[in-house]
């Protein structure tokens, strides 16, 4: 099995699978201007808040730690910050340049409010940036440096049967390399808490595992929701699931069999190696943009039923094991995994299969979300706008 | 490709084994570990849907992936489809279960 890939060793010893150049817009004023400066600077991936002003506590620390946890990604080479007021914008900038990586700054007060003179000048800068983040070469790297986030996505009967342990095979190849990997959608633990909790590599991290699932279960009984009532759904009851025990061990089992190293918050970075469990959103769009904020260079992606949904700045790599999905969308699903289920394919030899492939893809070969362009990126909110 | 087997137990030790097809009643081959056995089916299993490993009384906890996943409310026989009719969730019990 290789445990090599071609990356971009960057300034701070983290590698990239790509070499973007992100210009991050941090303040909702500003996405205009940023996304022009974007469109004319081809190969520029565009991150712009609609946000960042009138949010408070917790919510504003969570749009901070996205923002400088996405400019910090090993997959973007350089960063141009584009934001407003210069004390907001400098501090951002600052934490995305701790890595080493060059990054520059364009501010709306500093050219009083001229957005048209914004994106000239970020133009120039952005294309300065492009030009030098071209000059990097890919070089043999280590597994070890790669940090994958997995997610599942239209889920059904086939994905916790096949695909999330083929996935959870793979997490544990990774980190058996000294990689690492992260999953998420804590309130799909609900029912399988003890067994995580059981999982962590003390009895310490067992017990926040287990009130992240009592707090989201809070949140959602807050908000008029029971979680237990109608879980396992109908849907799900008639693809054979019995209880909601049942229905949230099929998707932990995409996290792997190795102890749990810690729970991290939503887009916080990502310690070291090992597997680590993030309390955070069940939707994949904002799930998987904070495993990108938390340092995930690649994402694995689980479905059943088919789900288009990629990072824009970590390769999304989709597989299935639903036979009639693989047939059905074969410019969506990266790997088939459907043999799986007729029983005539063995699941290490699958996962090895997989891990060879991620390691490729990690190489430059590109996921069909890149061919396509499907990449996208979602920012949670955790509060109101005051 | 012709099937090897037609049922999967994800843990060695799961009481309950999964559909990978839509087998019918009677013998099924079915893949614990390394070893594949026959188990014989009361009736039709639905794919992705369980069947119990061995006999198990009322109240026994039923374990896949490993870990348990309810408890029988009712005796199950070996080759018996397991389902909402015979096993309900311990978690809406959460409160006598744990300290």
């Amino acid at each position: 099995m290789p445990r090599e890939f071609l990356g971009y060793l960057r300034a701070d010893g983290s590698a990239g699978v790509r070499n973007r150049v992100v210009v991050l817009s941090i303040l909702g004023l500003t996405a205009g201007p940023a996304r022009r400066i974007a469109r004319q600077v081809p190969g520029a991936l565009l991150i712009a808040t609609q946000h960042g002003r009138g949010q408070f506590g917790e919510d504003r620390a969570l749009m901070r730690r996205m923002l400088v946890g996405l400019g910090r990604n090993p997959n973007a080479a350089a960063v141009l910050v584009v934001g407003a007021d210069r004390l907001r914008l400098d501090a951002i900038a600052q934490a995305i340049a701790e890595t080493g990586k060059p990054v520059e700054t364009v501010a709306l007060d500093d050219l009083h409010e001229d957005n048209l003179a914004l994106s000239d000048r970020g133009m120039r800068l952005a294309a300065q940036l492009a030009r030098d983040a071209s000059r990097a070469r890919r070089v043999v790297l280590p597994a070890s440096l790669l940090r994958l986030g997995i997610e599942c996505g239209h889920t059904d009967a086939t994905s916790g049967i096949a695909a999330n342990p083929l996935a959870g095979r793979v997490a544990d190849r990774l980190i058996d390399a000294g990689g690492a990997a992260v999953f998420g959608e804590t309130m799909e633990w609900l029912g399988a808490e003890d067994v995580l909790a059981r999982r962590a590599a003390t009895p310490e991290i067992g017990h926040r595992i287990v009130a992240a699932v009592l707090r989201r279960e809070a949140m959602a009984a807050a908000s008029g929701e029971d979680l237990t009532g109608n879980n396992p759904g109908q849907e799900n009851i008639r693809g054979g699931l019995s209880s909601i025990e049942e229905k949230s061990l099929g998707a932990i089992a995409k996290g792997g069999s190795r102890p749990v190293q810690g729970i991290i918050p939503h887009a916080a970075p990502i310690p070291g190696p090992g597997l680590w469990v993030v309390e955070g959103p069940a939707f994949s769009p904002p799930s998987i943009t904070g495993f990108v904020a938390a340092g995930a260079q690649l994402v694995l992606f689980t479905t059943g039923q088919g789900n288009s949904y990629c990072d824009a700045l970590a390769p999304t790599v989709k597989i299935t094991a639903n036979p009639a999905t693989a047939r059905r969308l074969p410019q969506q699903i990266d790997f088939d995994g459907s043999a799986l289920l007729d029983g005539t394919r063995d699941p290490e030899e699958a996962a090895d299969a997989l891990f060879a492939q991620l390691l490729d893809h990690a190489s430059g070969t590109r996921s069909w979300g890149e061919v396509l362009d499907e990449g996208d990126y979602a920012l949670a909110r955790l509060g109101v706008d005051f | 490709m012709a099937a090897r087997y037609d049922l999967l137990a994800l843990h060695e030790d799961d009481d309950v084994a999964v559909a990978l097809r839509d087998p019918p009643a009677g013998p099924a081959r079915l893949k614990a570990g390394g070893a594949i056995v026959t188990l014989t089916l009361a009736g039709a299993i639905p794919l992705g849907h369980k069947v119990a490993r061995h006999a198990m009384p009322p109240g026994h906890r039923i374990r896949k992936y490993g870990a348990v996943i309810g408890e029988a409310t009712a005796g199950i026989a070996a080759g018996e489809h397991t389902h909402v009719h015979n096993l309900r969730s311990l978690r809406g019990r959460r409160g006598e279960n744990t300290p």
